[in-house]
């Protein structure tokens, strides 16, 4: 289980994280959602030591991130992580030299389900294709939780299909998956767990099947009746 | 261990280009000033000799006699050598910053790496360590070519030939003296400072990347706290001259600082790419 306890930060004196506390746990999809400047990456940033935080606590299964976490746990960013004079090839060779849970046979299936090809350089790609190459380097790696930062920002419809599809594939089962995005439409169905952060704030947390089920509400009525209040 | 090495590979791999380029230029400049500047001489004694009836000895008393150590003084061979250094030092930022800039955000990678980012330091310090020690390897086996074609194109009476050594300590303004000093102990000390100057500059930069603009001023301010400690005795002796220590006692203090503000700044370092940088 991934928790963030009390999580604060400050970019110069704006407060941008105020105390943020949500946990996340292994074989559910939890969604971060919030308008431009909520403190979503912010937040991805900071589980992954890719920033500083001024106070509170984050653990991944009970311990503090170290280096032996990033076999355990990933980040797909919104850009891709790998140089643009690389091909995919190489980027996926630079992911096996380094990662124990590089999963070879996965990263085949990937190249498959994507339609790409190993010897394309990365920075030829149209944004659709770079963010599906920054997704299957991520997915291949045997890691129990996943964490994705706006991975439809931009991209055209059928890679946003394509993308999607991911989740209800075996790729993602039984992994912990911690979304943010602003296309709530493509994955409604599929999230477990709603977080919704306003101005470095939690709003609300909530199961997805309990409001379905309990208030009969979707996820898009709750951001509603969160955001309009 | 194994990660660190694959890390200097890398690092290595990402600047063999442009580095090849700077080996390829400094290489024809250097050969290219030999031939040049040796053939103008030569033809200088060709034009005095046959066409103004000058003595052999008339022409050497006037020109005196040519050595490679006038032709390591001229822009063909200290214009490549300043380009290799300019680029170095340019790259010691480049190494740094190309990793947060530009389309591609490949710091991410770098810093969800399964290894201690200590090693990601030390294998951009060591990249650079090794790019200057392999362009003074390349000038340390081009001077004895370079002295080849000069002896295969002046005649020995024209001629004032030097040991390699003696080429090195001549040339001019000492800049190959500094390059490839002529003890282990020099050698140690040169690029001893050189390579602390470079961990100085590395933490300053991290300053830069965990505290942004305040970062900018605390990186200045470690870099001139770092410099002027290590610079201390030196200047306390030039400029108030106190007269305390011998100057083997200065010797081991500056040894001693050196050391101690390499391990600070490789220690300081390690803390900030840990807990204080940001993407």
């Amino acid at each position: 289980m991934i928790e963030v306890k009390d999580l604060a930060k400050n970019f110069g004196r704006k407060k941008v994280l105020k105390g943020i506390s949500f946990t996340a746990e292994k074989g559910e999809i939890t969604c971060l959602m919030g308008i431009n400047g909520a403190g979503k990456t912010t937040i991805m940033n900071a589980i992954m030591n890719l920033t500083s935080f001024k106070s509170g606590e984050i653990l991944i299964d009970g311990e503090k991130l170290n280096k032996h976490s990033y076999e355990k746990i990933t980040f797909i960013p919104d850009a891709i992580t790998m140089l643009p004079q690389m091909t995919i090839g190489e980027a996926l060779q630079f992911m096996k030299d380094f990662y124990t849970s590089w999963n070879e046979i996965r990263a085949k299936e990937l190249l498959e389900f994507f339609r790409l090809k190993e010897n394309e350089k990365i920075s030829s790609l149209s944004k659709g294709n770079t963010a599906k190459v920054n997704l299957l380097l991520g997915l291949a790696l045997d890691v129990d939780y996943l964490l994705m930062d706006e991975p439809f920002s931009g991209i055209d419809i059928f890679s946003r299909e394509q993308i999607a599809n991911v989740f209800t594939s075996h790729l993602v089962e039984d992994r912990g998956v911690i979304i943010t995005t602003h296309e709530i439409n493509d994955i409604e169905h599929l999230i477990d767990k709603a977080v919704l952060l306003d101005d470095g704030m939690v709003l609300r947390e909530f199961s997805t099947e309990e409001v379905r089920e309990n208030e009969g509400k979707s996820v898009v009525d709750v951001m509603r009746e969160v955001y309009q209040r | 261990m194994k990660n660190y090495l694959k890390l200097v590979d890398f690092e290595l791999k990402r600047f063999i280009n442009i580095y090849f380029v700077l080996i390829g230029l400094t290489i024809i400049s250097q050969i290219t000033g030999v031939i040049l500047k040796s053939r103008d001489y030569l033809e200088r004694a060709n034009v005095a000799i046959y066409e103004n009836s000058l003595s052999l000895e008339q022409f050497i008393s006037q020109n005196g006699k040519l050595s490679i150590h006038q032709l390591l003084q001229t822009g063909w061979f200290m214009i490549p050598i300043a380009l290799s250094a300019a680029a170095l030092i340019f790259y010691c930022f480049l190494i740094w910053y190309r990793d947060w800039f530009g389309k591609n955000t490949f710091i991410y990678r770098l810093l969800m790496l399964p290894t201690a980012r200590l090693n990601v330091f030390l294998a951009k310090a060591t990249a650079i360590f090794l790019m200057v020690l392999g362009l003074v390897g390349i000038q340390l086996i081009l001077l004895p070519i370079e002295n080849t074609i000069f002896k295969s194109i002046i005649p020995v009476d024209l001629r004032m030939d030097m040991p390699l050594n003696e080429i090195i300590n001549g040339a001019g303004y000492g800049y190959l003296q500094i390059l490839i000093p002529n003890s282990f102990v020099q050698f140690l000390i040169n690029y001893g400072i050189g390579f602390m100057m470079v961990f100085i500059l590395f933490t300053s930069i991290l300053f830069e990347r965990s505290f942004r603009i305040k970062g900018i001023i605390f990186g200045i301010v470690y870099y001139f706290v770092a410099v002027t400690v290590f610079l201390f005795p030196i200047m306390a002796e030039i400029y108030w001259g106190f007269g305390y220590l011998y100057p083997s006692e200065i010797f081991v203090l500056e040894i001693i600082l050196g050391l101690l503000i390499t391990v600070f700044s490789i220690w300081l370092s390690n803390y900030l790419i840990n807990q204080k940088v940001t993407v």
